[in-house]
């Protein structure tokens, strides 16, 4: 019984949790800005005439970059798949590579605002984690230090697999939830208290 | 946002399969939720690399939750991989140097950087690139806390690192295996050794984060390959700690000398004794803290605490591995006569090494060095044979000589048989088993005193580190007492008692009526045959001039006529002999 009232307690506080989880007042509403637009969706999304150039990029709308970017290496790194960052982590490169401006959307490319701070990666990508490299059973045996995404359960319910990667690549998106459907910080997909977030995938 | 739960013992993973079958939907629906979190040993969640608040060793965070965040950011690291979010420490660190070292140490590098980055105890260990302020610590600690952690900037004292180990260095130093095998636990980074390649930051299955156990040195054996180790006692002894004394094994958990192996003698980190990473300073001491009867059997720190003794305490880091097989400068320490490495219980005949003394270099009859020694007496001959700062003789004699080499030389006069056979075929006094066939050891005579005392030279209550009484003072009455080293081999009764000129005329008359000390007119060791001859230096004939004078005409000389006849030119407790004849 005392089981069940925490359990119960858990999936209250989750609710509310997920009631807060919105793009809206998040790190990504720019509607408030004062510049471009007071709109919260169309610095990035057009329901027309988008940019369809980047394959499955939904309905885009803003400038995407066209930095050829340095990438991470390491002595311990397994993966051979590595490439220049593509589908959708190009798209948050667009604006997180600090070469185009914020408001450099719906056709516009004299924007004067460039990300700052923490959140611009800048163009070499080499110290921070790797992103569009395929992930799966064959990457985590030859690692030895990741789990089978094919079978190691996340925090989300699902497996890596299902619930992180797309098309079988790690993206900025397996980790990042650009319109914060989570609500944790850094619009992360699973909150890291504990490190839970990295221990998903690392099995250290 | 929802719990997490950390039950230690298992692995990673939810238990969904295990609750479905318990049928009840609700906790199914929970369970999706929840996805318990279930941590197991290896991870470094349970281990003292967790620094966060839920870390389970004594230093960890105030209330920081985050485990990668100490080394690793997904971001805006520092050029350091992996991912890493520390500042490099200063390369200012006091190297491993040592004799017997082949590697090119140099300032340390790759991965081993970063664990300094903590563990040279130089920058705060919340002192991460992606937060603005460090992460405070539980206790207000900073920096690492001094302890056996905290390898400070000096690191002279440590196992090396960040050294290349190729084949090159493998077949220079003839002691090391091809690195070509290491495809286990044990890993080069680049090719080079590096702390990763004994420890694993993120698991701790074999205490203090190794990647192997190192269960009788299984982890320093990937690697090292010591010549004789196989066969060695420190290799195979299954002896335990009494109990008594200090603890011979403080930095390990294991129990028996087999399974501290390695860590018997050595330390690869903080070693008190620097060089060689040995686990005192004061090198007797390592083997003394086993070898006083609380681990090994026989007691051999009794036997320094005697007056005459080779006295290795006397000496510190004087003694070098790498040092000539004749010494240059007097010192003497434990493995100046054994090999640790080597060392068994293999019995021996004279003058055949016996396993106590395996592996040891030394010099043989002609003066040339060898290694390992064949004989017991090659050992002797490092320090007492060419060494140009050997002791001095105890005694003056006619013929000076104390090159313990020329004095035992096969070609002599008259010698101890200590190389060969003795080269008088008659010999009446010697007791069984000993013939004119026998060949004994140095150490049948300079041994330590007692019955049951451990074999060898250690120490004894006797002048020489002799093993039994053996007075060299003039006008000594005569017992069995006074001379108990001679007498163990030479039967007294024959000595003093037999009939005829040699039992009444030589040796009672002098040893028991005019009370004169064997070593008055014997030479124990032997005459060389560069300064003696066959004619008046046999049966060890060499006085000691400080008792024998010349006679009247200023001879002094012993003439051998042939079996147990002789004549005497001398003075001696006012007799003139000049010459008599017996």
């Amino acid at each position: 019984m005392k089981i069940n009232i925490q359990l119960l307690s858990v999936i209250f506080i989750f609710t509310v949790s997920i009631s807060f989880a919105q793009i809206a007042n998040s790190p990504h509403d720019f509607s408030g800005q004062g510049w471009g637009t007071t709109e919260i969706c169309e610095p990035c999304h057009t329901p027309h005439n988008s940019d369809a150039t980047i394959a499955d990029a939904p309905l885009w709308n803003h400038q995407t970059t066209t930095t050829t970017f340095t990438l991470y290496s390491s002595s311990t790194l397994t993966t051979t798949t590595l490439t220049q960052p593509d589908a959708s982590s190009k798209l948050c490169l667009s604006c997180h590579d600090g070469t185009v401006a914020l408001e450099n959307f719906g056709g516009n490319t004299g924007g004067t605002h460039f990300i700052g701070g923490n959140a611009n990666l800048g163009t070499t990508l080499a110290n921070d984690h790797p992103i569009s490299f395929i992930y799966n059973t064959t990457l985590a045996t030859a690692d030895g230090g990741l789990y089978d995404p094919a079978t190691h359960i996340t925090e989300l319910g699902g497996t890596i697999e299902e619930d992180l990667l797309i098309g079988s690549k790690l993206q900025c998106a397996s980790c990042h939830d650009a319109h914060n459907g989570y609500n944790n910080p850094s619009l992360l997909k699973i909150g890291n208290d504990a490190s839970i977030l990295c221990l998903t995938c690392h099995d250290k | 946002m929802w719990q997490t739960v950390l039950i230690p013992g298992y692995k990673y993973s939810n238990l969904n399969a295990v609750i479905r079958l318990k049928a009840n939907i609700i906790k199914i629906v929970f369970t999706v939720i929840l996805i318990p979190v279930i941590v197991c040993p290896q991870s470094i969640v349970n281990t003292k690399h967790n620094l966060s608040v839920s870390g389970s060793g004594s230093i960890k965070a105030e209330s920081e939750t985050e485990i990668c965040v100490f080394c690793h950011t997904p971001h805006n690291s520092s050029p350091q991989k992996p991912l890493w979010n520390r500042e490099d420490p200063a390369l200012n660190y006091n190297l491993y140097s040592s004799s017997t070292t082949d590697a090119t140490i140099a300032q340390p590098d790759g991965s081993s950087l970063l664990c300094l980055s903590c563990h040279d105890g130089t920058i705060a260990l919340g002192n991460v690139l992606s937060r603005t302020l460090p992460i405070p610590m539980a206790g207000g600690i900073t920096t690492l806390p001094p302890g056996n952690s905290n390898l400070t900037k000096d690191i002279s004292d440590d196992h090396p690192v960040s050294f290349v180990y190729n084949p090159t260095l493998a077949g220079i130093d003839g002691q090391l295996n091809n690195p070509a095998i290491l495809t286990g636990p044990v890993k080069l980074e680049n090719q080079k050794v590096q702390c990763i390649s004994c420890h694993d930051p993120h698991t701790d299955l074999f205490n203090k984060f190794l990647t192997a156990t190192n269960q009788q040195s299984e982890l320093c054996n990937y690697c090292h390959d010591r010549t004789y180790w196989n066969s060695s006692n420190h290799k195979l002894s299954s002896s335990t700690w009494n109990g008594m004394g200090s603890d011979p094994w403080p930095h390990t958990e294991f129990t028996t000398v087999a399974e501290n192996a390695c860590e018997n003698c050595h330390n690869p980190h903080t070693a008190n004794g620097k060089l060689r990473l040995m686990n005192l300073q004061q090198e007797e001491i390592n083997c003394l803290n086993c070898h006083n009867g609380n681990v090994a059997e026989q007691n051999i720190e009794t036997q320094f605490t005697k007056p005459y003794k080779h006295n290795v305490s006397g000496y510190l880091q004087i003694h070098d591995p790498e040092e000539p097989n004749v010494v240059q400068t007097r010192h003497v320490e434990c493995e100046d006569c054994h090999n640790p490495h080597a060392s068994n219980n293999q019995s021996a005949t004279p003058p055949y090494v016996s396993g106590m003394l395996a592996g040891v270099k030394g010099v043989n009859t002609n003066g040339n060095d060898l290694n390992p020694s064949q004989y017991e007496y090659e050992i002797c001959y490092r320090c007492h044979a060419d060494s140009p700062d050997k002791p001095p003789s105890p005694t003056i004699r006619q013929i000076e000589q104390n090159n313990v080499r020329y004095e035992f030389d096969m070609g002599n006069p008259s010698f101890h048989p200590v190389e060969s056979a003795g080269v008088n075929p008659n010999v009446p006094s010697l007791i069984p088993p000993y013939t004119t066939s026998s060949i004994i050891y140095c150490s049948d005579c300079h041994a330590s005193d007692g019955t049951n005392s451990p074999k060898g030279s250690h120490g004894s209550i006797y002048p020489q580190i002799l093993k039994l009484q053996y007075l060299t003072t003039d006008y000594t009455p005569e017992s069995a007492a006074v001379y108990a080293l001679c007498y163990s081999c030479h039967s007294r009764e024959v000595i003093i008692n037999s009939t005829g000129s040699f039992g009444n005329n030589v040796h009672r008359r002098h040893i028991v009526w005019e009370n004169t000390p064997c070593n008055i007119c014997h030479d124990p060791h032997g005459i060389s045959s560069m300064q003696g001859n066959t004619t008046n230096n046999t049966h060890l004939i060499n006085y000691n001039t400080a008792v024998v004078q010349p006679d009247n005409l200023g001879r002094l000389r012993f003439e051998d006529n042939g079996t147990f006849r002789g004549r005497c030119y001398l003075t001696c407790h006012g007799e003139v002999h000049s010459p008599r004849s017996y």
